[in-house]
């Protein structure tokens, strides 16, 4: 279908902000990397992955431009901190710890994939689109994220105690990105986000297990809590206050104009 | 009168803005639609992006609208961008893959797979199997899988000393 049925129309625009805003805080923390990256080739990496990040958001704030009736920047950043929809994992800095920035990327990136992966078999047409496109994309990011825990696992003893730490350290809340938003399940029933919930929450598990174990290191991951309200729902860490406050200082000085 | 053919002609003049091949070539045109409007002609045409919000998109939408606007007879150019079907490396011609070549980017085999299933190839710290533009030997390995472009990966050379650039398996 090329149109949503009138009464899902805010699930799924919940839905889409909780992609779009994932990726666009997920970019904006990776762009802090750029010309500071431990070596050259991670500078321009996460410099890329940030400028992908922002262009995915870019496109699915295009997608909700027309439901919504605001533009994609005000989308970006015309909002008040309840409403965004992100997960917090994203919205945490990493104090410029490089294991912390790797460990993020490997629990978010695989999340993301999976999640387009999903919606790029959704009966909305114009989501399905692009999120088949987005989806091979977000392949590469896996791809690097997968290299670096094995590289660093098996690297010396500092290499792999600082990502043991950094993993142990998100693992309890990484799963959050799971939170479904609100009326999430009706999509699913009605075929616009097409997954079983316990499935999609197993094969992220069991892929980044394998992976960590390619690496030497321990990843224990339960599905979160039944009933606890997160970054789908507008509760938030206090990183994104600041966050935004940063993104947004700009476009805050005139909302709507053209620099 | 103005066929399809003729405004093709045209869109193979118009470089990537990234890489050194035409936008024909590097399988961007999906479709070319012309509807004869008196005598003037609406042209209209489907541009797949490589990647998503390549910043590329505006500076090739620009030059379409000059060059086909340019066209005697046309009177209006309309392009539109879409995910559907999605572009892919094996859109690129043979001779874009060799003018690529040329110019030291490599693009992966035709008939690759978009969608890679599973990770196992990640595990292994890679060695290529990517032969290199410039010697053809084998001894290449992957440097970096992001470089100058979002569509690019850096590779090195180990028998002739050299980096070359790889397209990404999309």
């Amino acid at each position: 279908m090329d149109s949503l049925p009138e009464n899902l129309k805010q699930p799924m625009i919940d839905l889409l902000l909780a992609v779009a805003d994932d990726k666009l805080m997920l970019g904006h923390r990776n762009s802090d990397w750029t010309g500071l990256g431990p070596i050259l080739e991670e500078d321009i990496a996460f410099s890329s992955l940030a400028q992908d990040e922002i262009a995915h958001a870019q496109v699915i704030y295009e997608l909700l431009s027309p439901l919504v009736g605001k533009t994609a920047d005000e989308l970006a950043y015309g909002r008040s901190v309840d409403q965004y929809r992100c997960a917090q994992i994203v919205e945490l800095p990493d104090d410029f710890d490089w294991a912390v920035a790797i460990a993020r990327q490997f629990f978010c990136d695989h999340f993301d994939r999976l999640r387009l992966r999903a919606l790029s078999h959704s009966s909305y047409k114009p989501l399905a689109d692009v999120a088949s496109r987005l989806a091979a994309e977000e392949q590469v990011h896996v791809d690097h994220v997968d290299a670096w825990i094995v590289r660093l696992g098996r690297g010396n003893d500092e290499s792999k105690r600082r990502l043991q730490t950094a993993l142990d350290q998100l693992s309890p809340m990484a799963p959050m990105l799971f939170e479904p938003v609100d009326r999430e399940a009706e999509l699913t029933a009605a075929g616009l986000y097409p997954q079983a919930e316990t499935d999609m929450f197993h094969a992220w598990r069991d892929v980044l297990q394998h992976v960590a174990h390619e690496g030497g290191l321990a990843l224990e991951l339960s599905p979160p809590n039944a009933g606890a309200q997160g970054g789908r729902r507008g509760h938030h860490s206090e990183h994104l206050k600041s966050l935004l406050d940063e993104m947004c200082e700009v476009y805050r000085l005139e909302p709507g104009v053209a620099w | 009168m103005i066929d399809t053919e003729a405004i093709m002609d045209v869109l193979r003049e118009i470089p990537d803005p990234e890489m050194p091949i035409s936008i024909v070539d590097l399988g961007l045109v999906e479709d070319v639609r012309i509807e004869t409007n008196g005598d003037s002609a609406v042209v209209s045409i489907d541009i797949l992006p490589t990647f998503v919000g390549c910043p590329a998109l505006p500076m090739i939408e620009t030059e379409i609208r000059t060059k086909v606007g340019a066209v005697e007879g046309v009177g209006e150019v309309s392009v539109r961008f879409i995910y559907d079907p999605p572009w892919s490396v094996d859109r690129i011609s043979d001779e874009g893959r060799q003018s690529l070549a040329a110019h030291g980017v490599t693009v992966p085999e035709h008939g690759s797979k978009l969608d890679v299933p599973g990770h196992g190839s990640t595990v292994e710290l890679r060695t290529s199997a990517i032969a290199c533009p410039f010697c053809g030997s084998n001894e290449t390995r992957l440097d970096s899988q992001f470089g100058p472009t979002r569509c690019r990966m850096i590779y090195y050379c180990e028998a002739c000393k050299n980096s070359f650039e790889h397209m990404k398996r999309v």
